[in-house]
């Protein structure tokens, strides 16, 4: 097996304030290989994009990580200053989910580009870098890229915007690229054109993707593997497949039940169906328990008892289809009931 | 752009006439002749009537408006024969008790206005950007407490209180400072500086809350912006990133300076009162205990004008800092 363009391993990211301090990530394991695209799945709060900062060392103050997280071959948790300015922007980029407040109201998208170009070759010209900016965003589809590069932000669409990111993201050819809800402030259309472009792009340049989101239709048009955060932690973790068709813990059957779907109908044997929310609200990671964060808004943890109180689950192996990689929960049920009794 | 500046220019220009209309109308129309002041003890009719007609007070207030303006373009003269004085063009009128015209006379005073705002500001920039940078990058920490309360203080305490705290302070009890006097920059440079240092320090305190507070703001939003964590996932250093924060805080900062420059330069009444400094605020000062109403208009409309100028300046500026202001 190839070396992992990524590879996390029993990342803790915990927050300190005011005294206290709360994990926010815990005892996180991600291998993701070139070409490949992992999703990172969860609610608000459930440790998505502070897993995304945290591959990235772009944690808010206050926050540390722990563990190890290795990108193209290099220790991020352990570089110093000058070796993360080389791997970012170079092996991993970014993309926000917010395109207007990524790009600086006082530069032109040229300047943006170039200035990902310059930063990790000083040689480039200035002249050079500009030009690669107006190659780039002819490549992401931005009609005129020679006019565009002298606009600002603020005269860009939404779509063009979240288009000239990507730009900017993948200029340098990273081998890793996180895109953190690329498509949540964009209406559908757009985001299925951005998601398009996104995996075209991957195929051509190889990278692997890891894709935050937490919306399950975006997931199951780009993913190949899925990771279930809850509360920090991994819930679950499979093939797109075995995630969607046989969810082996409660809270990825409820995701996925609360999902509007255009097949519905068929899926329930022509019934009318309802989407199901799933009751309550994540639980604040301060007074965390023993058992299973998940516990107090599953509708089976009475079926287990106790245990899911008293004993946290560790992820374990659970079946697989046909192809598809490992699958693991954390449930300490061994066998979910069929969908529509999860989410009752 | 161009057509933007011209446009700006006109109506700068109307508005400094509207200006000049409603400071004549107010003073011309209201207050009393000041013929009276200049013909002495005691002052039968006849002669008031012959001072009042010399100094040309006798007239209306739209008369005295319109030759005023042309005053400005082509110069006034008042009284005829051996009596006669001519004040040049651009002629802001002419003060009798002064027996100068007004232009003269502001310029006089000039010099020792624009060395008081010149170090008031650039010390208020200094500190106001210093603190409000520093008290943003540690947020909550000692100097941001300080500052905090700094800002307060010198937005709420009046001028003539700081002024004469500093020259209780540091002219009488500490003897550090001297409490009055102006010395030209050409004379002595450091003397220039020494006696200045009161009143700079005074209308400093005073100016630098504004800038703390709009620097802190505007550096906390930059700083925790999006567009620098993006800028740090390129690869970029903090340095660079920090440098790039500025930018942000210059637009406020750029827009507010223009404006209080300007009014520094129209001449700090209290400030120069309290320091004995022959400013033009001073002048101004003199021109209604004296009531000569030619000193009132003429500085309030060459204030107005500073001021007008600022704002223009501020208004150029802004498109090249920030792009969204920009127009198509």
């Amino acid at each position: 097996m190839p070396d992992p363009v990524l590879q996390v391993e029993d990342l803790c990211v915990s927050f300190t304030s005011g005294g206290v301090t709360a994990d926010v990530v815990r005892d996180l394991s991600v291998r993701l290989d070139g070409g490949r695209t992992l999703a990172v799945v969860g609610e608000s709060g459930s440790g998505k994009t502070i897993t995304g900062r945290a591959i990235m060392r772009l944690l808010p103050r206050g926050a540390s990580a722990r563990g190890r997280i290795v990108v193209a071959g290099r220790e991020m948790l352990s570089a110093d200053e000058r070796e993360l300015r080389r791997a970012r922007g170079s092996d991993v980029a970014m993309v926000f989910q917010d395109s207007m407040s990524a790009l600086s109201p006082y530069l032109d998208i040229g300047a943006h580009i170039a200035q990902a170009v310059r930063l990790h070759d000083p040689s480039v010209t200035r002249r050079a870098a500009r030009a690669r900016a107006v190659e780039m965003l002819d490549r992401v589809g931005i009609p005129e890229p020679a006019g565009a590069v002298r606009r600002f932000p603020h005269e860009f669409s939404g779509g063009m915007r979240q288009r000239a990111v990507i730009a900017m993201a993948l200029v340098n050819r990273p081998a890793l690229l996180i895109a953190d809800e690329p498509t949540t402030a964009l209406d559908v259309t757009v985001q299925a054109q951005i998601l398009a472009l996104l995996r075209e792009l991957q195929r051509e340049y190889g990278m692997a993707m890891l894709l935050i989101s937490h919306d399950f239709g975006v997931v199951g048009r780009a993913a190949d593997d899925v990771l279930v955060l809850y509360a920090g932690r991994q819930a679950e973790y499979g093939s797109l497949r075995d995630i969607f068709e046989q969810p082996a813990h409660p809270y990825t059957a409820g995701l996925r039940a609360a999902t509007p779907r255009l097949d519905a109908r068929l899926d329930t044997g022509g019934e009318r169906t309802r989407l199901r929310a799933i009751p309550g609200a994540p639980t604040s990671l301060r007074d965390a328990g023993p058992g299973c964060a998940f516990a107090p808004r599953c509708g089976l943890a009475d079926q287990v008892g106790e245990r899911c109180v008293v004993e946290a689950p560790l992820p374990t192996v659970r079946p697989t289809s046909e192809g598809g990689g490992p699958h693991l929960a954390a449930c300490h049920l061994d066998r979910l009931p069929a969908l529509k009794e999860v989410a009752r | 752009m161009i057509v933007y500046i011209a446009r700006r220019m006109v109506t700068a220009v109307f508005m400094l006439l509207a200006i000049a209309f409603v400071t004549i109308a107010l003073f011309f129309g209201a207050s009393k002749d000041p013929a009276r002041a200049m013909c002495g003890k005691p002052c039968p009719p006849e002669t008031r009537a012959k001072v009042s007609a010399y100094m040309q007070t006798d007239q209306s207030a739209v008369w005295q408006y319109t030759e005023f303006v042309k005053g400005l373009f082509v110069g006034r003269t008042y009284g005829e024969g051996a009596q006669q004085v001519h004040c040049d063009a651009p002629c802001f009128g002419y003060s009798f008790p002064n027996r100068s015209d007004v232009t003269t006379l502001i310029a006089e005073r000039l010099p020792v206005t624009l060395s008081l705002a010149f170090g008031a500001a650039v010390l208020c920039l200094v500190v106001g950007i210093g603190l409000g940078a520093l008290s943003a990058i540690r947020k909550g920490g000692i100097v941001d407490r300080f500052s905090t309360g700094f800002a307060m203080f010198g937005l709420s305490v009046p001028t003539f209180l700081v002024g004469l705290l500093v020259l209780q302070v540091f002219g009488f009890m500490l003897n550090a400072l001297p409490y009055s006097g102006f010395v030209s920059f050409s004379e002595s440079p450091t003397d220039w500086a020494w006696h200045l240092i009161g009143p700079w320090m005074v209308l400093s305190f005073i100016l630098a809350a504004g800038y703390i507070r709009v620097t802190r703001t505007q550096l906390l939003n930059e700083l925790s912006a999006d567009h620098l964590v993006a800028m740090t996932a390129r690869g970029a250093s903090t340095r660079q990133v920090n440098r790039h924060a500025v930018r942000g805080v210059m637009v406020p900062v750029v827009a507010m300076f223009a404006l209080d420059v300007t009014a520094l330069l129209g001449g700090s009444v209290i400030a120069e009162k309290v320091f004995s400094l022959h400013g033009l605020g001073d002048l101004l000062l003199s021109g209604v205990n004296e009531s000569d109403l030619s000193i009132v208009v003429g500085v309030t409309l060459f204030s107005a004008f500073l001021i007008i100028v600022g704002n223009l300046i501020a208004d150029l500026l802004m498109p090249l800092l920030d792009p969204r202001i920009r127009r198509a």
